[in-house]
């Protein structure tokens, strides 16, 4: 439930954020983007490299301060990580030094639950994950989309208000990416969460998302947003429907400025006699 | 099976191939060992060298064992294992406790380390003089220059290690709600364990050679002045016995500790053992 009047479960406002780089140039990584999140919504952020889509996350996370602008969780200011933002990374961040089963309870330890509760927690959402049997192993002996369901585990395991994910496919297979993004929706449906999750997949954004916010680079700023009215529970096969291209024809004219000017294949040429 | 394909198997690694490359070596490292030991058994033996300055090995055999039941060699091994034990534990230790607090705590980096550069440059041996007038010509002496070695062989190691805990692991327990001191007993710290254990292994290795050099300049018993009262005597015979001695303690306390170490880092990805 929102306080104080807000709608929004996560919201930030006038964000603006720059870096300096090391000769003193500076990237406006974000320019006073304003955004709000509803209580168990599924969202995507979908911008090209560079646009602060990344940076918005993380500021959302706590674990960046942007320059001007404030975050808010239930309405109350949120400027500082806390285990009600979970956050789920690109790269592999299990720690390697620990089980499956002790990377998952890792958060609920620091919290001193009792060890039932942490023991029952732990089992139950190993098992949503799908990698009951393997409580004993170390990472270094899992396949990346398993390491993946640790890290999603190991979240959802401290129960946060809000889940961040920040590309989180990203650097696996297709064939991988497609089966955790269905993997994802269906523990989504069974605990619902609102979810903020960046990509620039454009097919992962329309599959995935009720709302896709589309970003823009230099300076990064929201260029769009766009409800999705695909019915749920969503199939994978939905991804070749003529609903799913129509939204995705939508999308695809916001990027298009991207690739003005890049030469597309040249006629070909006959041959000389 | 004893095919080779080149398929990784999922989740499997190809052990056999590990195991191979491992016994070659094995094999190479023992004929490299007997082939020096020929070499030199040939030489001494030849005539055309001096016996008494390259004393072939049956007369290092008679030597060790009239050294071992006649006089004082258990008394001397002790004394300097004694030494060395002591002085390498309570320099890693310190090194250990203090190196991870360093690396964590910026306050007291900023204390301790222009302390520790200022002594570093100096040889912990060149302390002796001084030791021996503030302490006596006992054990006191030798064992804090051994202490002081290690501890400062060592620490780096710790400081290195704890200063480069992925920032990726510190964000990810960050945002499961894991406060400084959280991150410092729960992430920073098994994180470093690697490097630890390498400053270990340094340290032993300092511990030995600062040993022998306190030895020879002052002591009543142990190894060292074994072989520095043997060289008065043109005893080179007992001096090859106290060198094969330490280095046989040495290389097994390194063994131990490379044990060790395989034993607690069984979690990290290895290329070799």
């Amino acid at each position: 439930m929102a306080a104080q009047g807000s709608p929004y479960k996560l919201e930030c406002r006038n964000i603006t954020h720059t870096f300096r780089g090391e000769g003193g140039q500076e990237i406006v990584a974000l320019q006073d983007v304003s955004l709000g999140v509803y209580d168990g919504e599924f969202l995507c952020i979908l911008g090209p490299s560079g646009c602060g889509k990344t940076t918005l996350l993380r500021i959302f996370a706590g674990l960046v301060t942007p320059d001007e602008g404030m975050v808010y969780l239930d309405g109350q200011p949120s400027m500082d990580t806390h285990p009600d933002k979970g956050m789920v990374f690109q790269l592999d961040a299990t720690f390697p030094w620990l089980t499956v089963e002790e990377n998952v309870k890792y958060g609920l330890k620091l919290r001193r639950l009792p060890k039932e509760e942490v023991e029952s927690i732990a089992s139950r959402v190993i098992h949503m994950v799908g990698l009951s049997g393997f409580e004993k192993a170390y990472p270094k002996e899992l396949s990346g989309g398993m390491r993946k369901r640790v890290d999603i585990a190991r979240t959802y395991a401290c129960n946060p208000k809000v889940l961040l994910m920040d590309e989180p496919f990203g650097s696996l297979d297709l064939f991988t990416k497609t089966r955790m993004q269905a993997e994802l929706l269906n523990l989504w449906s069974q605990a619902r969460k609102t979810v903020v999750f960046v990509t620039h997949d454009v097919d992962e954004a329309i599959y995935l998302a009720d709302r896709v916010v589309v970003m823009s680079k230099r300076p990064g700023r929201i260029r769009d947003i766009i409800r999705i009215d695909l019915p749920r529970p969503r199939s994978v096969d939905i991804k070749v429907s003529e609903a799913f291209g129509e939204i995705k024809r939508r999308l695809w004219t916001h990027f298009e400025e991207e690739f003005a000017g890049v030469a597309s294949e040249a006629p070909a040429v006959a041959a000389p006699a | 099976m004893s095919v080779r394909s080149n398929a990784k198997p999922v989740e499997a690694k190809p052990k056999r191939a590990e195991a191979d490359t491992a016994r070659k070596r094995t094999i190479v490292s023992i004929c490299s060992v007997v082939t020096v030991l020929t070499l030199y058994t040939a030489i001494s033996n030849s005539g055309l060298v001096n016996q008494v300055l390259i004393p072939p090995p049956q007369a290092i055999a008679r030597t060790a064992v009239t050294l071992w039941t006649q006089e004082n060699l258990p008394i001397d091994i002790l004394t300097s294992l004694m030494r060395v034990l002591t002085g390498y534990a309570i320099g890693v230790t310190l090194a250990t406790l203090l190196g991870s607090l360093m690396g964590w705590f910026w306050f007291i980096d900023g204390v301790f380390d222009p302390l520790i550069e200022l002594i570093r440059p100096v040889p912990p041996l060149a302390y002796i003089p001084l030791m021996i007038l503030w302490f006596g010509i006992e054990e006191r002496p030798k064992i804090m220059v051994i202490t002081l070695g290690c501890f400062l062989t060592c620490i780096i190691n710790v400081i290195t290690g704890v200063k480069n805990t992925p920032r990726l692991y510190i964000e990810a327990a960050r945002t499961m709600g894991a406060t400084n001191r959280d991150l410092f007993f729960t992430v920073a710290i098994p994180a470093a364990v690697p490097y630890i254990l390498t400053g270990l292994r340094v340290a032993l290795g300092t511990a030995w050679a600062i040993l022998v050099a306190a030895e020879l300049i002052a002591a009543q018993r142990g190894l060292g002045f074994m072989m520095t009262n043997a060289r008065r005597f043109f005893r080179t015979d007992a001096i090859m016995v106290g060198i094969i001695c330490i280095g046989l303690l040495a290389f097994s306390m390194d063994r131990g500790l490379r044990y060790v170490n395989r034993r607690l880092t069984s979690w990290m990805e290895r290329r070799e053992a």
